[in-house]
């Protein structure tokens, strides 16, 4: 069952075709990961999903029926560009989001408190928002997406610009929330992070989708012939090897692809005969990274070193 | 139109604006502001400068020079001082050299100007004017009319007149303004409405430019600090810029209608006591169409002054782009000080049914002139039907500007979103 359905969406803005005939799915209780590089359209993608954007064509279809406010309505979203009214005082601005979604009262307003007590806010109540600092200006923003209780979290580029304790601390929410059965939908460049968080993923590349589906089917469909090796010492009898096709280093971890199943147990025969030390060895296994760059081809801002 | 996400938007403006310092500040000092305008205004225009004037006044016969300073002497401007005159007999034949004597006090501060009137003004009434600043009128200007009364009373001394004939000789024409309008009664009428008429033109004219530069900056705050992408992943772009306006449409309705109170007290109240001349004759419904029509103006302007704001991206682009919006305003104004003088000419006739200008005449027109109601309807007509045409066209520029980046887009492109599937 699913429950967002992308069905050809299209958009251009003047020349620019930002949004190619993308369809995918998100199906229910997923955590689902929008991945491209910078400017393959995933943002444009998201705010067509919540209707920011209207598309040229396609459509987002909510459980059976077309996107419209009851999904703004029971989405938190947060941007990649965030940004708070300064002037307002912080309990305030949390009130003001909630209400925006429909929801407030005593009980709301409690919620808000308790958010601020847990995340170390509790004397900043009253404050402006332009009098906190830039990390605690993020966690108000934090607060701000998830407060009304959403039953989609969408976040962009949710991790570009965090410090480590607040990048902790939106991981920390998004494991909640898909403990609570809330869906979670996030774009990111950062290959590992998705490949750690999510369930299931869509590629995007220069605004069309080239793969989607459940992480584990995919890797398994692309890891044949595919080794993952960390190692110590020099692999580099390796190269022009009769049974290796392809080396690629992705810095922590190699990326080898044998010519033939068989190959795989020679090849680790191969490296012990030449004294390598293997501190991993993994058949059959590949990395989202390794998956998109077959894809897309060249590696470029996909190679960037994720926080997490 | 008015769901709750709508309100929520228009209960934070009015939040944010109406406790705000600015707001409180420009409703106390722009009353004084204005007041303080029109009274320097009145004070350097009375102002001439000619305190401490000494003249001397010359004849060419005693009895002339007699019945001059008997005159003068009552003048007010001799008695409390403003001048000084001095008086003398010359020949017109001696009159060259007595000047020449003259020419150090003359040059220096011991005399300003001489008026010499020779025994020939009684038949052409011609004088002479000696000064070293002798294109300086104000003392010609001064004198001219009492020494006209004396040479009038010289000329007909011997005519064998009544007094009652003199007196009337003396008179100068005097006109009493009655305006004649659908009442039944013709009343006579001051300078009240005219002035009143320029306090309402100002209080528009500096309202929309102020306000709908706040409106303008807080689109852009609200652009620049990216807050707007998470306020539509709640409401659409049409609430958000619903609210945004009615929040601020009714902020500035509120502070015009305090703006008002002080003419509401002149006309309702008889806590003030003006001068006849300075009575005005409205009714308390005029202030309320001022009001109506103020209300569809700050629609109307902040709407398009929101748009711009949408459009670019830094305040100082959005400073430079807005001058389109500022000339609606800026235009009408002018033209609504040509309907002071003649509110019956033509361009102030047209452009009081014309879209945005009307919103600017109209008001100043109708304290001027008795305007039957149809015309006052005709121009709400244009203005629901501009706000009509034009909002669907500022709302698309608006959707897509407010979340566009990068560089000043040029008007060609803007007019382009406009056909933008958004």
């Amino acid at each position: 069952m699913y429950a967002l359905e992308v069905k050809n969406l299209c958009k251009s803005f003047g020349k620019l075709k930002a949004v190619d005939n993308a369809s995918f799915n998100v199906p229910e209780g997923s955590v689902f990961g929008l991945i491209g590089r910078n400017g393959a359209g995933k943002t444009t993608t998201i705010r067509m999903m919540m209707n920011i954007y209207m598309p040229d064509s396609g459509e987002v279809i909510l459980r059976g029926s077309t996107v419209g406010q009851e999904f703004k309505n029971s989405v938190g979203y947060l941007p990649e560009e965030r940004g708070l009214y300064k002037k307002m005082r912080v309990l305030e601005t949390l009130l003001y989001f909630a209400e925006l979604k429909g929801k407030a009262g005593k009980n709301l307003t409690k919620k808000a408190k308790e958010y601020l007590e847990r995340f170390d806010l509790t004397d900043r109540i009253n404050s402006k928002v332009e009098e906190l600092s830039k990390g605690n200006q993020q966690k108000i923003q934090f607060i701000a997406t998830i407060l009304h209780d959403p039953e989609f979290v969408i976040l962009d580029e949710p991790f570009s610009g965090l410090d480590p304790i607040n990048t902790n601390l939106l991981r920390e929410i998004i494991l909640e929330k898909k403990n609570e059965g809330k869906i979670i939908i996030f774009s990111t460049h950062l290959m590992d992070f998705a490949e750690k968080m999510c369930d299931h993923i869509a590629m995007i590349d220069h605004g069309k989708i080239i793969l989607n589906g459940s992480l584990s089917q995919l890797k398994s469909k692309y890891a044949q012939r595919n080794i993952s090796l960390n190692y110590e010492g020099d692999i580099s009898f390796l190269n022009n090897h009769q049974m290796v096709e392809k080396i690629s280093d992705f810095g922590n971890t190699t990326g080898i692809k044998v010519k033939l199943p068989e190959h795989t147990q020679q090849l680790l025969k191969l490296l012990i005969d030449n004294n390598v030390t293997v501190k991993k060895f993994d058949a059959n296994d590949i990395s989202l990274q390794e998956i998109f760059v077959q894809l897309a081809g060249k590696e470029e801002d996909v190679m960037e070193v994720p926080y997490v | 139109m008015f769901n709750h996400r709508v309100l929520a938007v228009l209960k934070r403006e009015l939040r944010e604006k109406l406790m705000s310092k600015s707001f409180i500040l420009m409703t106390i000092l722009i009353p004084v502001f204005m007041f303080g305008i029109i009274g320097v205004q009145t004070l350097v225009m009375s102002y001439e400068g000619d305190s401490n004037t000494k003249v001397e006044v010359i004849t060419e016969s005693a009895q002339l020079t007699q019945k001059c300073q008997l005159y003068f002497d009552d003048l007010d401007f001799v008695k409390d001082g403003t001048y000084k005159i001095t008086y003398n007999t010359v020949a017109a034949s001696d009159i060259r050299n007595y000047i020449d004597n003259k020419k150090q006090d003359l040059m220096g501060d011991k005399l300003t100007g001489i008026i010499f009137i020779p025994e020939k003004a009684l038949e052409n009434k011609k004088l002479e004017y000696y000064s070293n600043t002798p294109s300086n009128r104000t003392i010609p200007q001064k004198i001219d009319g009492p020494v006209n009364k004396v040479l009038l009373d010289e000329y007909f001394s011997n005519k064998n007149l009544s007094e009652d004939e003199l007196q009337f000789a003396r008179m100068g024409i005097d006109f009493s303004s009655f305006k004649v309008s659908e009442k039944n009664e013709i009343e006579e009428q001051g300078f009240g409405n005219t002035i009143l008429a320029y306090l309402f033109s100002f209080m528009l004219y500096i309202s929309l430019l102020f306000s709908g530069q706040m409106t303008m900056q807080s689109v852009q705050e609200e652009k620049n600090s990216k807050i707007v992408e998470v306020l539509l992943s709640s409401v659409s772009s049409k609430e958000l810029m619903t609210g945004k306006i009615f929040g601020s449409t009714i902020t500035s309705t509120f502070q015009m209608a305090i703006w008002l109170l002080p003419v509401l007290a002149i006309i309702s109240t008889t806590w003030f006591v003006l001068p006849p001349e300075f009575v005005v004759d409205i009714t308390v419904g005029h202030l309320i169409y001022f009001l109506i029509n103020f209300f569809l103006a700050v629609i109307i302007f902040h709407g398009l002054f929101a748009t711009v704001g949408a459009i670019f991206e830094n305040s100082q682009e959005a400073q430079s782009g807005m001058w389109p919006v500022m000339l609606l305003i800026m235009i009408p104004f002018f033209i609504s000080f040509s309907i002071l003088r003649n509110p019956n000419n033509p361009m102030a006739v047209v452009s009081s049914y014309l879209p945005f200008a009307t919103l600017m005449v109209m008001p100043g027109r109708y304290t001027v002139v008795d305007l039957p109601l149809w015309q006052l309807f005709v121009s709400g007509l244009v203005n629901v039907a501009t706000i009509a045409a034009i909002f669907p066209l500022a709302g698309k520029i608006y959707r897509v500007g407010i979340l566009r980046t990068g560089k000043k887009p040029s008007w060609s492109e803007v007019i382009k979103w406009m056909k933008y599937k958004y």
